[in-house]
């Protein structure tokens, strides 16, 4: 099977993934239970605004008319009105999105990269009181609860030694200037980003240690040190090398997580994005919300599964021949 | 069980205290005027989490945090020597409701037995530290419709025994449980649903103090926590015997008619007890269409009294409104019967708080939620209101020491009868107008604005406010100044019905699409650095960062911004 083929077959997988994923968005919040109508509705509306307000927001029609507006409308990117807020979901999300990117791109990045050096360096020092404490931090950290540790650091930083922000992402109001509303807003991800890089950076040291490791008892390490190639050449260039490729496909299957990790952190930080506004919407039974950000989330995660099927059928070829052959 | 006999001392001691420090804050003469307002900025920081809102104050990036309702928040804020916790009754009400359609709750003997059961001090103290009020009637204290010579049922198991017994209850020794007089077997096993311990903590666990105390006296009880969608189902569809819950009301009781009539004893109606009584619909039909107050208040009385005779629920208690205020920092906060010191509701507080350091400047104030729109015809949460609130002003302000009705945008009003066709009668509300008053974009503020906005509110069937002008049939303005609202049913209550906020018909007057207009996106087509937000009140929207703050600033023009010379 040629690449192309490999590529349309993974496009149509990702289609009906979606479709799935679309029709269960739907049924899950009508199937739960509760009504919407009592999430919005005040006690003191006649019978009259009850109706109005069923019609106003479409609650009045048949599940299969819904359900048929709910899909055309996903077609032309119209995620419908919030019951909550009355405004249009997109515009919503479009309002929390770059929050929220701005936040895990940063925690992701970091953790990533220091994850990944600290799991190269234990590695390198196997047996060492490093290595040790490299792997003993990383499982504590891994261990902790986020949502206590990050409590933990909101009490620490911003009431006992009060040098952070403790909520939002800018300063209420801002400063005046560029550079000092960059600095700003750099204050403000301090907590919330740093938070996410100390839970997070052990998994990835964990992982890329136990991949090294297993790379550094391969047979050509072994040639190349024969070969007397330098230390640190063997360690990148060969060992570090040849386990990007399932640290690549990591990369992309994490990213789903920029979203969906967001909901405990933005709560205690008051950080306005999407994940808040998920738990929110989840809350208070407000279908087109929850539909938008669950879509949202859906979307996120087809395209990073499409994208590690992609980077490993072009870094790996027996992949999609493989995928060919089993058919 | 010596335990038990001190704590029931203690808890009345607490509960007495607290009822002092409400009283006396009450009754401690607060001074506000009717001018300002004295600062120039609010910035309005929005922080969600608790834990953080307790630090921003702590800290003093937040001059105020409203609406303190945990113990331990409480007792923290307490510590700090530069807090000031203001306490004023509130409209809330919690309650246990009994299915008066299943036996053996649909007898009155069981109900009040069950009410003799209910140990209010002990729940107060146990649960809340003491920081709630015993409630024994149907309207809370805090409003001048409370009655408090209604029957009683004081905590008295033996009491309770005794009235089961004499119904012919009588109890099983063998089992514990006591036999049905109608059927001849043991009593069939009650539950009370409540929402679980993750949601509501405090209501789960009343739930099953009620219902140890029922089982105590033989009655089979139950608690159930349950998912609180779930909760709201089953009672939508009187599937339950008993629940626990709360009401948030307001400061006219024709909720009373809501909750109680029989009218109302439909699916998803809120006459969830499914109570049914000639006399109390008579009553509470005359709370809700009363011709005067003097009316109203009667029938709310009477209606109070019946209704703890009858006894669809078991009022437990009601939460004052407490909120702290960093002392060092502002001062110039009204406590506000009702409402308390810092909710929108009470305008006092907006127009007379100030910096301790002297007049103008800016302070901070907590929104502990986002505003989410801030468009008046679609705004229903109070976090919207806490902005909104301060940007729009009323035609009638409420005094906050008496909750009587104060001229404010209308100087004087009458309610007549008129007669909508021959032989029917209906309200009609004249009001008469301040003059000189302007909206924040310098037009000036007539009855045309009056006319439009309930003529616009009713032609769009705007939901928040269909309940409201169902009734009306027409708005006259003979002059700017002056305008009659006319009403085809006969209510003393449609003066509150056409007193809102109004709508600049300027701006309104060319908006199609209601529900999505987003006024505060949109700038003033004419004064610069203004949105279409626009109201008469004493703040201006300057600006809504969503997720981050909304800053107001003072309105140079406000009409109540000096008091007139003598």
């Amino acid at each position: 099977m040629g690449f192309r083929t490999y590529l349309i077959r993974r496009i149509v997988y990702a289609l009906i993934v979606l479709f799935v994923i679309l029709t269960f968005n739907f049924a899950v919040f009508r199937l739960m239970p509760g009504d919407a109508e009592k999430m919005i509705i005040d006690p003191r509306f006649s019978p009259e605004a009850r109706m109005a307000l069923r019609k106003q927001f479409g609650l009045d029609d048949p599940p299969l008319v819904q359900y048929w507006k709910y899909i055309t409308s996903l077609l032309r990117f119209d995620l419908g009105q919030s019951f909550a807020t009355r405004r249009p979901v997109a515009s919503e999300l479009a309002e929390r999105l770059p929050n929220t990117i701005v936040l895990f791109l940063t925690a992701f990045t970091l953790t990533m990269v220091i994850g990944t050096a600290v799991g190269v360096y234990a590695a390198q020092h196997r047996g060492t009181f490093a290595e040790t404490f490299v792997t003993g931090a990383g499982l504590f950290t891994y261990a902790v609860p986020t949502f206590f540790f990050q409590l933990l650091l909101l009490m620490l930083f911003g009431y006992y030694i009060r040098i952070f922000p403790i909520h939002g992402t800018m300063s209420a109001p801002p400063p005046d200037g560029a550079f000092l509303r960059f600095l700003d807003r750099v204050h403000h991800l301090i907590l919330p980003a740093g938070s996410n890089v100390i839970i997070g950076f052990g998994s990835w040291a964990l992982y890329t240690r136990n991949t090294m490791l297993e790379a550094l008892g391969q047979d050509y390490i072994i040639t190349a040190r024969a070969k007397g190639l330098p230390r640190r050449e063997i360690l990148y260039h060969h060992a570090l090398r040849s386990v990007l490729p399932p640290i690549v496909t990591l990369i992309f299957l994490s990213l789903p997580g920029m979203v969906t990790g967001a909901v405990i952190t933005e709560t205690i930080f008051s950080w306005h994005g999407v994940g808040r506004y998920l738990m929110d919407a989840v809350l208070q039974q407000d279908y087109p919300a929850a539909q938008g950000a669950f879509y949202l989330i859906a979307l996120a995660v087809i395209i990073s599964n499409f994208m590690a099927d992609l980077v490993y059928g072009l870094v790996d070829p027996r992949i999609r021949v493989g995928a060919g052959e089993r058919r | 069980m010596r335990a038990r006999k001190f704590l029931v001392p203690v808890a009345l001691l607490l509960v007495l205290a607290l009822a002092t420090t409400i009283v006396s804050a009450q009754e401690k003469k607060v001074k506000w005027e009717p001018w300002g307002p004295r600062v120039d900025q609010i910035i309005m920081p929005i922080i969600k989490d608790s834990e953080a809102q307790l630090i921003a104050f702590e800290r003093g990036e937040t001059v105020v945090l409203p609406g303190l309702v945990r113990p331990g928040d409480i007792n923290k804020v307490k510590q700090n020597p530069n807090a000031d916790i203001t306490v004023n009754l509130g409209f809330h009400m919690f309650y246990l409701c009994f299915n008066m359609r299943r036996g053996p709750l649909d007898d009155v003997a069981v109900r009040q037995a069950v009410a003799h059961v209910t140990n209010r001090e002990q729940i107060i103290n146990q649960l809340f530290q003491g920081y709630m009020l015993p409630l024994t009637s149907f309207v809370p204290q805090s409003s001048p419709f409370h009655n408090p010579n209604v029957p009683q049922y004081p905590y008295n198991p033996e009491k309770a025994k005794e009235i089961l017994d004499k119904a012919g209850y009588k109890l099983d020794k063998a089992t514990g449980v006591r036999i049905d007089p109608k059927t001849g077997k043991p009593l069939r096993k009650m539950k009370i649903f409540t929402p679980t311990y993750e949601v509501a903590p405090t209501s789960a666990e009343l739930g099953k103090m009620i219902a140890e105390a029922a089982k105590a006296i033989g009655l089979p009880v139950e608690p159930e926590p349950m998912d609180f969608p779930v909760m709201l189902e089953k009672i939508d569809v009187f599937d339950f015997d008993m629940y626990v819950l709360a009401w948030g009301l307001g400061r006219i009781p024709d909720y009373l008619y809501t909750f109680f009539h029989s009218s109302q004893d439909v699916e998803a109606g809120y006459n969830t007890p499914g109570i049914r009584d000639p006399e109390l619909d008579k009553a509470v039909e005359a709370v809700y269409y009363p011709p005067d107050l003097e009316t109203a208040k009667a029938a709310a009385a009477k209606a109070q009294v019946i209704l703890s005779q009858k006894l669809p629920y078991v009022t437990l208690y009601s939460r004052p409104y407490m909120d702290a205020w960093r002392k060092d920092l502002v001062t110039g906060y009204v406590p506000m019967l009702g409402y308390g010191a810092a909710q929108y509701n009470n305008g006092w507080t907006t127009l007379n708080i100030r910096r301790v350091q002297g007049p103008g400047g800016t302070i901070r104030w907590l929104l502990p939620e986002e505003p989410k729109n801030l468009n008046m015809c679609v705004a229903s949460s109070a976090y919207e209101w806490e902005v909104l609130g301060r940007i729009a002003d009323g035609l009638i302000a409420v005094n906050p020491e008496t909750l009587e009705d104060m001229p404010w945008l209308a100087k004087s009003w009458k309610v007549e009868t008129w007669e909508p066709e021959p032989g029917k009668k209906g309200t009609k509300v004249t009001w008469f107008l301040e003059k000189g008053v302007k909206w924040q974009d310098g037009e000036p503020f007539t009855s045309a604005d009056i006319k439009f906005t309930i003529e616009y509110l009713k032609k769009n069937e705007v939901p928040l406010y269909i309940s409201d002008l169902q009734d009306v049939v027409k708005v006259e303005t003979p002059d700017p100044y002056t305008a009659i609202v006319y009403f085809s049913t006969v209510s003393y209550w449609h003066l509150y019905h056409a007193a809102y906020s109004f709508l600049p018909k300027h701006i309104w007057e060319d908006v199609k699409d209601w529900k999505g207009f987003q006024p505060w996106l949109e700038p003033h087509p004419k004064v610069k650095g203004l949105t279409k937000v626009i109201g008469t009140g004493p703040f201006i929207l300057k600006e809504y960062k969503p997720g981050e703050y909304v800053r107001l600033i003072k309105n140079p023009i406000y009409w109540r911004l000096n008091p007139p010379k003598k």
